[in-house]
């Protein structure tokens, strides 16, 4: 009874770790585009942020660029917004976010990212997925016709999830990298 | 008093009834009481004395509407001035909301005004140095413009010739407003099959193996170069149908 109980064991270590063991690890240079590429997919966001936010966009063109953010981020993924005038984080669904930042109060608002660098490098896990966390700042200006300016930076940390795929393209297989933006939590925010 | 009453009479005040039967009454009492000779040398004395006054009158009357004359020449004019001393400083200030064209023409009605005035003469020297400034800069800009629109204009022509995806990726990357973006992708997308037509962009190749970024579309892509205003990405390999339309477009990362 004992001897089928380990034998139980050994097989279900197996059965849970080879195919851990059998995805094989990428080349160091496959993980540098790989890094690459979910890096430009943050810097791609920041520059829709700062698309959305302007005023001189017109409605429309906002709103595909929307759909364009949109299709970076994995489903239900939230965006924390701070401000120098509350304590509290609140976190917002991204399109949501993105329609607020759309209807903000202010004459002209101009978002930059920048200083945009891994705090936590990709790391595979076990399901085949690699994660990383993305650091950004952002600095954000509102100002009004009335005078009224608002000015704050924020250091946002993006979680990133780079995940193998497949797709038929007219009747090949290709296989490729989806990189796909998570959670945006607000870490730190200063005036100017 | 004669002086007094001829003065009234002059101006059209009239002399007062009872003071004109007190001299006539006067005057026949006058001749009554006195012989014909004294008579006449009296009259004598008295239409001389009429005439000197009569002259005195005329002379102070005449002075008097020609100084009111020359004053009221001396209120326009003053008037004259200090228009045009306003509207020269409201030229000056650049407050007037006119075009330049309108400016020189209030700057030539002010001169044609012939105002002999020091500071008036001071101001459309100022105003006619700062309208030359802007005439100057207006022609300029005009010059540029036109420079730039056939410069637009010979690329535009160069490009339909022999515009290839490659420098539309460029326009499309550089144009500095949304109108000629769009209206290079839609040149652009006369390229293609059709707007779904896929673009793979290769991350990195290693041996055999080649990664891929997520697949899209080349609409999509054109208008991600227009979002990003960059273009990080070359052609690898175009495949093309009959109709020499692109199907399949690959691109690898710069």
């Amino acid at each position: 009874m004992k001897k089928s109980i380990r034998l139980l064991g050994i097989l279900l270590f197996f059965a849970i770790a080879i195919p851990a063991i059998a995805q094989p690890e990428i080349s160091p240079e496959r993980k540098q585009a790989i890094d690459s590429l979910a890096l430009e997919k943050v810097k791609d966001l920041g520059k829709y942020i700062s698309i959305i936010g302007n005023k001189d966009t017109p409605f429309s063109e906002a709103n595909r660029v929307i759909d364009r953010a949109l299709e970076l981020f994995a489903d239900d993924s939230q965006m924390g917004v701070s401000s120098l005038n509350r304590k509290e984080i609140k976190y917002y669904g991204i399109r949501e976010y993105f329609q607020r930042l759309m209807a903000l109060n202010y004459d002209r608002i101009n978002i930059e990212w920048f200083n945009i660098q891994y705090i936590s490098d990709l790391v595979r896990q076990p399901d085949g997925r690699y994660v990383g966390v993305i650091t950004i700042y952002q600095r954000f200006t509102g100002e009004s016709d009335d005078g009224l300016k608002y000015v704050d930076t924020t250091k946002k940390d993006i979680t990133v999830y780079v995940e193998r795929k497949q797709t038929q393209i007219q009747g090949r297989i290709i296989g490729f990298w989806d990189v796909l933006l998570g959670d945006i939590r607000v870490t730190e925010t200063k005036p100017g | 008093m004669l002086f007094f009453y001829f003065c009234r009479i002059i101006s059209g005040a009239g002399v007062p009834k009872r003071w004109m039967t007190k001299k006539i009454n006067t005057f026949i009492n006058y001749t009554k009481s006195h012989n014909s000779y004294n008579f006449m040398k009296s009259l004598h004395k008295i239409l001389i004395f009429t005439f000197i006054v009569a002259a005195s009158a005329g002379i102070f009357s005449c002075k008097s509407q020609k100084k009111i004359a020359a004053e009221e020449a001396a209120a326009a004019e003053a008037r004259k001035i200090a228009k045009a001393k306003a509207d020269l400083e409201e030229l000056l200030s650049d407050n007037t909301g006119l075009s330049l064209d309108e400016k020189e023409s209030r700057l030539k009605v002010i001169k044609d005004l012939n105002i002999e005035d020091p500071e008036v003469k001071e101001l459309i020297v100022k105003v006619e140095e700062k309208l030359k400034r802007e005439r100057e800069a207006l022609m300029a800009k005009e010059r540029a413009e036109k420079l730039a629109r056939e410069r637009e204009e010979a690329l535009r022509r160069e490009g339909t010739e022999k515009k290839g995806l490659d420098d539309y990726f460029d326009l499309i990357a550089n144009s500095t407003n949304l109108a000629t973006s769009n209206r290079y992708i839609g040149e652009a997308l006369q390229l293609f099959a059709s707007e779904e037509v896929p673009v793979l962009i290769i991350i990195s190749k290693s041996g055999n193996i080649v990664d891929y970024d997520r697949p899209t579309t080349i609409r999509k892509y054109l208008e991600y170069i227009k979002d990003q205003k960059v273009v990080r990405n070359e052609i690898e390999n175009v495949v093309y149908d009959a109709n020499g339309k692109i199907t399949e477009l690959e691109l690898i990362k710069k």
